[in-house]
């Protein structure tokens, strides 16, 4: 049970004086975080289960849920300012699990210019947002680009937005709105394999978290079916003949040359699994530092650490889920081993301080701030002290 | 596999303070991870990096070998690299240094690894074990497939020494005892019969050092 202390800063909480009982929610929940209790009748929230989804917050008839990130206020608000800035009444709604980049949507949904709404898990998004945003506030066109059904980091979010959205458009068909008002697709971001390149070391049959490759006859095959996008087989592939789709391995490189250029020194990158923090629909960091988010912190290549230090990165933060809130089994563990042995050469040279691998979970939402703060308040203190020698 | 262990990274700028122009040449045969381009262009930030903290700016190329223990394979890969290269650093084992030196006569070559032993890659442990001490004289029929000469600190043929403990053995109380596992293994077989035979010593002159074998 939570004790009031770590209460604070918890994203997830059930309002009593709005709960009906009604149990939508502990039916709702993939993690079972939810039940009611069977003497007081009340429904229990046991945080350390939960994997802030929101799927509750979204499903609760009554709005008894109150949830911190993306709530109905926020999106909203967003939807108002994004509405201007990108000068478009066709709304793209992605899950960041397999949020591809604009060109990708253009292909799937045939839209160039559009206001996009990327969230862990569209399973999140009340309808209230839906329609709101279709009967007030212009949208013209409503996209919703969720996971494949097995491919859900949060297992029930991405049915859950099926029959959800089966249901609101019957509902906005008998309102006068068409035919499928709101486009469902579903997509998947999974391992690119080159045959050619491979040299059979096996290292992605033995560390894929999902049984996904084998080595057949000399070379890595993989089941697409299991692969579940989350690049590790990538980063520790020792010819780079694996890349992950929308998370290459050169396409990372450029990244981190071009958000180097645009900031401000001492520099600090982070690299930060999607699913262990969840940044605000407006964050905005300061100028000296960056942030790329992955599928998983298994992505994180030692050589893009480097190339970032090459490129004149003061300071490298990884952010991970927990062990056992990681969505890739054996991801999060994977990475902490990679970036302790990188962490190792580097202190030959000084230069260890500069790496920092922290695990995070966003049902605590100022955990990843608090990282953040002691380790840019190093970065910072550093690079100050080496100034002034 | 041969198991090697990557050198400091102030040895390997030691060696190559006197050049500028390096070629990093990995080797994708049996090191494990394999020293392949991953970890040529990893260890070529890794001197880039150390190289600026001291004041050098080294021009670093790579590129990797299938396996740097074949001739030919290593002078075709490389030969038609190292046009403006001073220096070639090995990522291979001992065996890869020494070809690339071979085929190679007028670019000096330095090895970024020790070679530790011939050994298996145990994934789950997360270790590597030696097995094997390529002695030419195979006995592993005689031992229920377990090598006393690399796994015994004694190399006994006629083990155990009697300093075992709770099967691990006295010289490091880390390592299994090799006779204990020889023995277990038997019994396990029902084969125990075969430990009755006293072994005489071992022919050393099986491979004169150093071995050669005709293709």
């Amino acid at each position: 049970m939570e004790s009031s202390e770590n209460q604070q800063g918890v994203a997830v909480k059930i309002n009593e004086d709005y709960c009906s009982r009604c149990c939508i929610c502990s039916s709702v929940c993939p993690f079972e975080a939810i039940k009611r209790d069977p003497e007081t009748g009340r429904m229990l929230l046991e945080i350390e289960k939960c994997q802030t989804c929101g799927i509750c917050y979204s499903s609760c008839p009554a709005h008894a849920i109150d949830a911190i990130y993306y709530d109905v206020e926020s999106l909203i608000r967003y939807l108002e300012r994004a509405k201007q800035e990108y000068e478009s009444d066709t709304l793209v709604i992605m899950c960041k699990g397999s949020a591809p980049d604009s060109s990708a949507v253009e292909k799937l949904f045939g839209v160039s210019e559009f206001i996009p709404l990327s969230v862990p898990c569209v399973g999140r998004i009340p309808e209230d947002v839906l329609l709101k945003a279709i009967a007030t506030m212009g949208i013209r066109r409503t996209c919703v680009l969720a996971c494949d059904e097995d491919y859900c980091r949060f297992e029930k979010g991405s049915p859950i937005t099926g029959r959800r959205i089966m249901a609101l458009n019957i509902l906005l068909e008998e309102l006068g709105y068409g035919k499928e008002a709101i486009e469902l697709k579903r997509n998947s971001l999974k391992v690119k394999a080159d045959r050619d390149k491979c040299i059979a070391c096996g290292n992605c049959a033995f560390y894929c978290p999902f049984d996904a490759a084998k080595l057949v006859s000399g070379a890595a095959e993989f089941d697409l079916d299991l692969c579940r996008g989350c690049g590790l087989c990538v980063t520790l592939c020792p010819a780079f003949a694996l890349d992950l789709e929308n998370w290459e391995t050169e396409r990372m490189t450029a990244l981190i040359s071009r958000l180097s250029a645009e900031m401000d020194r001492p520099k600090i990158l982070i690299f930060r699994c999607q699913w262990s923090v969840f940044p605000s629909l407006d964050e905005e960091f300061d100028s000296n530092v960056r942030a790329i988010d992955l599928p998983c912190a298994a992505r994180v290549e030692p050589l893009h650490i480097l190339e970032a230090f090459r490129s004149g990165v003061d300071g490298v933060l990884i952010a991970a889920c927990p062990e056992e809130d990681c969505r890739s089994k054996t991801g999060s563990k994977e990475s902490q081993r990679l970036v302790t042995a990188l962490r190792k050469t580097l202190s030959q040279i000084g230069f260890e301080e500069r790496l920092h691998f922290c695990s995070v979970a966003p049902r605590y939402a100022e955990s990843f701030d608090e990282e953040l703060r002691q380790f840019k308040a190093r970065i910072e203190g550093n690079y100050l002290k080496e100034a002034s020698q | 596999m041969i198991v090697t262990a990557q050198k400091p990274l102030d040895e390997i700028l030691d060696v190559l303070s006197p050049y500028s122009n390096i070629l990093i040449a990995g080797c994708d045969g049996c090191t494990q991870p394999p020293r392949g381009l991953r970890e040529a262009e990893t260890l070529s930030e890794l001197i880039g990096l150390a190289g600026r903290l001291r004041g050098r700016d080294f021009r670093i190329k790579v590129t990797t070998v299938a396996k740097q223990c074949d001739s030919y394979l290593t002078v075709t890969t490389l030969k038609s690299q190292t046009e403006d290269v001073e220096a070639v650093l090995s990522l291979a084992c001992g065996l890869g240094v020494q070809t690339i030196a071979e085929v190679l006569p007028d670019v000096p070559v330095f090895p970024a690894q020790n070679t530790l032993f011939i050994g298996t890659e145990m994934r789950e442990e997360g270790t590597f074990e030696e097995r094997c001490a390529a002695c030419g004289d195979c006995i592993l029929s005689l031992t229920g497939g377990i090598c006393p000469i690399a796994r015994c600190a004694k190399g006994l043929l006629n083990g155990p020494c009697g300093g075992a403990t709770n099967g691990k053995c006295e010289v490091d109380p880390e390592k299994d005892c090799a006779w204990y596992l020889i023995i277990k293994r038997l019994e396990k077989l029902g084969r125990l019969d075969v430990l009755e035979e006293v072994r005489s010593p071992r022919n050393f002159q099986v491979v004169a050092r150093p071995g050669r074998l005709l293709a």
